[in-house]
């Protein structure tokens, strides 16, 4: 792979605005009709792989019947717009042609309707019209696991073809539709001239890329990427997941529909055929090549695909049958390269999933490398030292803002598990456990492994479903509850084997962590307001000043992508990603596992110090030195049920748990 | 004939059709069953298994319906050509493992259904361009036999279908039962990791169970070639979507599910174009597709399916 | 997965420049070496050939009209030097249909070469201009690629007229643009009847003149001809009748339905195959259940294939035809014998065998091109006669040579064809339309599979 210099800001801002005029310019210097015509094509090309791209790329949801779409805004400018429907003329239609939508055809008793809905308004009808099939096809099948949504959205793009062609009173069937209406500007009709579709698909494009890159920046984009990236992960960070999934495939959706009422404008006539399955795998093809999730990406791979197929392909042909005739070698001669495009695809896919799974044109950010003087700078251990800036005045609404001193037990419980048992298949994991966590207290939980401490902390952020019990937090029950409502109620937790986001930044993992209490909506993030820019402003100061408290062994690296990161910053930036949350219980499975004693000690200051902030903290900990300098009191799990409970100390002289630890030493291993 | 014998007649059309369905229907099953992946190249062996067959058939000789063969010849060059079908698509299945799914295995996301979708891709167009696009006369040297019973035609091509079907299903429920490597196949289905800890070589359990799929789907293929004289490039799609509908209904990873499913769906095909109209009927099936995913999405008979948390 | 459907999209950057040759060069161009062969390696997909095109039906025996042996003297004489002037040539090369699409360029290229060298147009070199109206990612003839070209088409001074399309489909699509630009076009082969029915005039001819004109009869009378055939020579009393999903499968088998019930046919059922399933043998029986005397079948060979298999097996002895998307060689080769014994087919044009003039022309087409001409072939040739025709006739008139005087010289042209007088009606159809009948019957002299020799000729179906 050659690294190419990375454009800058400015560079770019250059280069766009040259491609921009160069595109606007191209039609008044002499470009031929056809030629303005195929970049017209081109743009539809463009427009389909930037919907895809949202589906696939960004939320990660392989959706094979992508073309259905497509066909549905397609239909609907061209059945609204086209002689296909003609009913009998009554007042009823009158309202109608006056605004323009019908014209009454012949006259008296013999009238019809024609439908002439205008272009410019079928737009976004044909968008919202295709959305709402995204959304009420997608509802039911997005819970769905992401390879079953592939096979289903693969029968949906199976069988809008064969409706289309088995209802000829809508479509006028295999025939297919014909005489749709060219746009109208102003009274002048773009009939059959090519230049006008082509600034409208100029203009598309630059449209739906605007779409696409806001929503990319945006806190619905960061979700979709958290939901691509590892589902469970995002769904305990506050996402909402069915519903995200959900906008992003009737965005996917929208986009298709308004691309099919451009290029059936265009056209002028439409078939069922020109929907089919190979439409949808074509535009796959184009985002894999291009890479998934990269906006610029789906560009590149839409326009590729062009040159491979217009221009290389028949080239190549060319070549090796002239070589074939040469050399007198009949299979050279009479191979048909063009015939190979499919074959090509393939290629294509395999290739790139087996060697460059982040396509031509990557989304991600190739890493920022550190200056010199940031790698050896000393550490700074941050934490209670650093000045937390605002950070408690922002938990101050949710949290209760009086730090509290060494936990007293008479100090109402904010969580309490009551007989709590959960259980898979024939395994019990816990039985009938029951526990409390005072307010502002910090709790450790510890026991061998398989004692079913992760699974505690499972059952209380709604990932698994137990068989009986109760879980309460400050008064409210948390059993029924979806993982990212309960986050929203303020409990936010880390993953023993680390749950990060791991082809996303440092500061989006931090930022995803504050998803639920981000408010910006679709119309705003399009529009890019000021209050969302403000709140976004907000939202990277405030990821700045979490990250703050790691010192600098984070704050040089806000742009790296977590990935890259050594294993004890990772384990930091999901704590940081969980105090995002602004969370008044915090759930931390094994922070310092994979520390390094000076690095655990460090650690465990620094979440000592989060207490401070008016924090609830329930800690499962491998480490007795770091359980006894943090906590207030100790549970000690042993086959899901809790064998002692008290202070460290305490526990530690505890000889039942002396027994559980030692006697069972080989399985703990 | 009466609406009984119609519906007879359609029931012993919908059983070939089924019973073919079954055999795709399984490979979708254990690859699933095992990886958690729907293996859209699962469509192209089928059809690499039709053109293998094939291939045994005319170097025997066959063209066409020109030949046709009797008692142990006829049995012999059958056998051959469906072995022949059967291991040219099991190596086939290895290599796909080996070499374009090995690699992604420990990568999340929709990488390695993109890859298999390729991978289709690319087996489909090398038969397209290998056959020139042609339809192709598959070789048929069984002698014309049809047996009516009280109307309902049933003829020995059928009966043959019906066989070669049964004894593969009753070989692989052996195979999966009563074999070592058929027990470390459900050990890994369960289990991944524990059975990795149980010293299975989880590895070779997951090529072994390519092997079995694609060799089944070989096996479908070339049957599906002698059932309908007929073979080209395209025949895995239809199949391929109506096997994997089957091995969805019947309960994906569930083995005899996908055998029931695959029936299931042969019946409703056919008797959907009987009683309500053939053009609706691939609407039909995928409507049960989409049905049983929403509704009921561990199928008829429940998934086997692994649980990982 | 299957490799065979239409993508609408398709912009190919340059369709014409690769293939865009001399007319000189073309001349040679059975032995030169640049030029994709006929019988180059064609991915031909069954999957594609729905709308209104008609297949391969390479006829054994060209007969022969002598209005073609004028210009046949094929020498290396200088061309007079002069004015280039454009033919256009719309084809769908590549994919699916670029075999029977390079038979239809040969006979196109000929007639050119022909005419410049027996200096037919003093001072004036006539050259091809040769677009493919098909994309790799069609797989098959693209609409969106047709309509690119006519606008390539329309903004050249220099192009005349054109030639093409081969397929209805990319007809709808080129028609409107060409009707604007008052270019008229002659199609050799694409049969849906709306591009030239005034009903669609404000579709597919805003410029308010014919421009759409063919060599080939429309559906709008092969499937009722047919059930004419069905009705009077064969009396069958009822019919079921299929068609492939396609638009030039439904619409044939609607229009043999309407004409079927109109001749007093019980129509006993109607029902539409999936061309890429397999398995029919449900439909079958759902004819035979019905108790059926005939079944026809509007599609192409995709689904033929199968569909003459299972009928084989199922109900062999009822009267089976279909029109002439199964008049092809899979007929022989993929079904083959003994199911397509007896299946009746229908041919949109004159029969022309036996005429020892076509015989000529057939076989100078085959020892220049090296392969055999199709009836396609011989309408492109005519087409090709019909606008030389044109082009002569405006200068002689001496007239500006403009596209526009061209197309009234077209509509008014009376010309000698290989298949008889081309007179065309008000909207540009051709006026005599007669379609023919010819049944699969197997010769044991020869092999099973030599198309040309495997069907015969019945009868002119019946004209109403």
């Amino acid at each position: 792979m050659i690294a190419l210099p990375r454009p800058s800001r400015r560079q770019k801002q250059g280069l766009l605005a040259l491609t921009f005029v160069l595109l606007m310019a191209f039609p008044l210097v002499g470009g031929s009709q056809a030629d303005i015509d195929i970049i017209a094509n081109a743009c539809a090309y463009a427009a389909l792989a930037l919907g895809l791209n949202i589906v696939v790329g960004f939320a990660g949801l392989l959706d094979l019947g992508y073309a259905a779409f497509f066909a549905i805004g397609a239909y609907s400018y061209g059945v609204l717009n086209s002689f296909q429907l003609q009913p009998h003329w009554s007042p009823f239609w009158q309202p109608f042609a006056s605004l323009g939508l019908v014209a009454k055809l012949g006259i008296g008793a013999a009238a019809t309707v024609h439908f002439t809905v205008s272009f410019w308004l079928m737009l976004p009808v044909s968008a919202a019209i295709a959305a709402l099939f995204g959304v009420a096809f997608g509802a039911p099948t997005l819970r769905l696991k992401g390879d079953y949504l592939a096979i289903v959205t693969l029968g949906f793009g199976e069988i809008v073809p064969i409706v289309a062609r088995n209802w000829p009173a809508l479509t006028n069937g295999a025939a297919g539709l014909n005489g749709i209406g060219p746009p109208k500007l102003f009274g002048w009709s773009f009939g059959v001239d090519a230049t006008p579709y082509y600034y409208v698909g100029i203009a598309l494009v630059a449209f739906l890329l605007l779409v696409a890159w806001r929503l990319k920046a945006s806190r619905i984009g960061r979700a979709w990427m958290a939901i691509r990236e590892d589902a469970v992960a995002a769904q305990a960070m506050g996402i909402h997941t069915s519903r995200l999934k959900l906008i992003a495939f009737a965005t996917g959706a929208a986009f298709a529909g308004v691309t099919g009422a451009f290029y059936i404008a265009k056209l002028q006539t439409a078939t069922p055929d020109m929907f089919d399955l190979p439409v949808s795998i074509m535009v796959l093809v184009m985002i894999v090549l291009g890479g998934l999730g990269s906006v610029w990406g789906a560009i590149f791979g839409a326009v590729a695909l062009e040159i491979l197929q217009a221009w290389l392909l028949p080239a190549l042909n060319g070549t090796t049958q002239a070589l074939g005739q040469a050399v007198g070698s009949g299979f050279l001669r009479t191979l048909d390269l063009t015939s190979a495009s499919e074959l090509i695809f393939g290629i294509i896919l395999v290739v790139m999933m087996l060697y460059r799974r982040d396509g031509l044109v990557p989304a991600a950010r190739s890493g920022v490398t550190l200056a010199f003087e940031q790698q050896d700078a000393p550490i700074s251990h941050g934490g209670s030292n650093m000045p937390i800036l605002g950070l408690s005045h922002h938990l101050t609404p949710l949290a209760v803002a009086a730090p509290l001193a060494v936990a007293v037990p008479a100090v109402p419980a904010i969580l309490s598990v009551r007989d709590l048992s959960v259980g898979f298949g024939g395994i019990r994991a816990l039985k009938s456990l029951s526990l409390d966590v005072p307010e502002g207290g910090i709790v450790a939980v510890i026991g061998p492994n398989g004692s079913g401490k992760s699974t505690l902390f499972n059952a209380i952020t709604g990932l698994v479903t137990p068989q009986s019990g109760r879980v309460d937090f400050a008064g409210r029950a948390l059993i029924g509850r979806r993982p990212d409502q309960i986050l929203a109620l303020g409990v936010a937790r880390t993953f023993q084997n680390i749950r990060l986001f791991p082809h996303l930044s440092v500061i989006e993992n931090v930022l995803i962590g504050q998803h639920a209490h981000l408010r910006a909506g679709p119309f705003g993030i399009l529009c890019n307001t000021p209050r969302t820019r403000a709140e976004e402003r907000r939202a990277r100061e405030f990821a700045a000043e979490i990250l703050a408290i790691f010192g600098n062994r984070l704050v040089p690296r806000l742009e790296q992508n977590v990935s890259d990161l050594s294993y004890a910053n990772r384990r930091r930036v999901e704590i940081a990603r969980a105090l995002a949350a602004r969370p008044r219980l915090l759930l931390l499975d094994e922070p310092t596992a994979g520390m390094n004693p000076a690095e655990s000690h460090e650690l465990a200051g620094q979440i000592a110090a989060f207490r401070t902030l008016g924090l609830t903290i329930l800690i499962i900990e491998h480490k007795l030195d770091v359980v006894t300098l943090l906590s207030d009191r100790v549970i000690v799990l042993d086959q899901g049920e809790r064998l002692a409970e008290g202070t460290a100390a305490a526990v530690r002289a505890d000889p039942a748990v002396i027994a559980a630890y030692i006697g069972r030493r080989p399985a703990d291993v | 004939m009466s609406p009984t014998h119609i519906l007879l007649q359609q029931i012993v059309n919908g059983l070939s059709l089924g019973a073919i369905y079954a055999l795709l229907a399984l490979g979708f099953t254990l690859v699933y069953g095992i990886l958690e992946l729907i293996n859209f190249a699962h469509f192209s062996v089928f059809v690499v298994g039709a053109m293998a067959g094939l291939l045994v058939l005319q170097a025997f000789g066959l063209q066409g319906q020109s030949v046709i063969l009797h008692g142990a010849p006829l049995v012999l060059v059958l056998l051959a050509a469906l072995v022949a079908a059967m291991l040219a698509c099991g190596l086939l299945g290895v290599l796909i493992e080996r070499y374009t799914l090995r690699p992604l295995r420990a990568v999340t996301g929709p990488m390695a259904m993109i890859t298999t979708i390729g991978v289709s891709y690319i087996l489909v167009n090398l038969v397209l361009l290998l056959t020139r696009a042609q339809s192709l006369n598959y070789p048929d040297p069984l002698p014309a036999m049809t047996a009516t019973f009280g109307g309902v035609t049933v003829s020995g091509k059928a009966v043959m279908i019906w066989i070669v079907a049964a004894i593969l299903m009753i070989a692989l429920d052996r195979f999966v039962r009563r074999t070592r490597l058929g027990q470390a196949m459900r050990a890994v289905a369960q289990d991944q990791e524990a059975a990795r800890m149980m010293g299975v070589d989880v590895d070779r359990v997951i090529l072994v169970t390519f092997f079995v799929a694609s060799a089944l789907a070989g096996a479908a293929g070339m049957i599906f070639g002698l059932y309908y004289n007929f073979a080209d490039y395209n025949i895995g799609y239809t199949a391929g979507l109506m096997a994997f509908t089957a091995a969805v209904l019947g309960g994906i990873g569930n083995i005899p599910g996908a055998m029931l499913g695959g029936v299931i769906i042969g019946l409703i095909d056919t008797l959907g174009s009987q009683y309500i109209a053939a053009k609706w009927a691939d609407v039909i099936v995928f409507s049960i597709l989409i049905g049983t995913l929403v509704f009921r999405p561990a199928g008829l008979l429940g998934a086997l399916a692994p649980n990982r948390s | 997965m299957r490799g065979s459907y239409s993508f609408p999209i398709g912009p190919e950057r340059d369709g014409g420049v690769a293939m865009s040759y001399r007319l000189d060069r073309a001349a040679r161009c059975g032995e030169d070496a640049g030029r994709p062969r006929v019988d180059a390696l064609i991915g031909r997909r069954p999957g594609m050939k729905e709308i209104s095109q008609m297949h391969l039906s390479r006829r054994h025996m060209l007969g022969g009209l002598g209005a073609a042996a004028g210009f046949m003297a094929l020498g290396g004489a200088a061309l007079a030097a002069g004015k280039t002037y454009r033919i256009g040539v719309t084809l769908p090369l590549t994919g699916a249909d670029a075999e029977p699409a390079h038979l239809i360029l040969n006979g196109i290229l000929l007639a050119i070469d022909q005419a410049n060298k027996a200096g037919a147009l003093p001072g004036i070199t006539l050259e091809a201009m040769v677009l493919n109206n098909a994309t790799t990612t069609a797989g098959e003839y693209d609409p969106a690629q047709a309509a690119t070209n006519a606008r390539k088409l329309v903004g050249d001074p220099g192009v005349l007229v054109n030639i093409g399309p081969e397929m209805s489909g990319s007809g709808k699509a080129m028609a409107p643009i060409l009707s604007m630009g008052m270019l008229a076009t002659i199609t050799p082969s694409s049969t849906s009847p709306s591009i030239t029915d005034p009903a669609f005039a404000a579709e597919f001819d805003p410029g308010g003149k014919p421009i759409y004109f063919r060599t080939v009869t429309t559906d709008a009378y092969q499937g009722p001809d047919m059930a004419n055939f069905y009705a009077e020579t064969l009396r069958v009393p009822s019919s079921y009748i299929l068609d492939d999903s396609g638009a030039y499968g439904v619409g044939l088998a609607d229009a043999f339905e309407k004409q079927a019930k109109a001749k007093g046919i019980t129509v006993l059922g109607r029902d539409r195959l999936d061309p890429r399933a397999d398995d029919y043998t449900a439909v079958v029986t759902k004819i035979e259940a019905s108790g059926a005397a005939s079944l026809y079948f509007g599609g192409g060979m995709q689904a033929a294939v199968k569909l003459v298999k299972q009928c084989h097996d199922i109900v062999p002895k009822i009267v089976k035809g279909g029109g002439d998307g199964i008049l092809s060689p899979e007929m022989v080769t993929a079904a083959g014998f003994p199911a397509a014994e007896g299946w009746y087919v229908t041919s949109a044009s004159p029969h022309l065998a036996g005429t020892p003039a076509l015989q000529k022309w057939s076989d100078l087409y085959t020892r220049t091109y090296g392969v055999q001409p199709s009836d396609y072939s011989v309408t492109a040739y005519d087409a090709t006669l019909v606008a030389i025709a044109a082009i002569q006739s405006v200068t002689k008139a001496g007239k500006p040579l403009t596209a526009a005087n061209v197309r009234d010289a077209i509509q008014a042209s009376k010309v000698e064809g290989l298949q008889g007088t081309i007179v065309f009606d008000r909207n540009g159809d051709l006026a005599q339309h007669m379609v023919t009948v010819f049944q699969f019957a197997y010769d044991p002299k020869y092999r099973a599979t030599d198309f040309p020799h495997q069907y015969r000729y019945v009868s002119v179906a019946p004209q109403n």
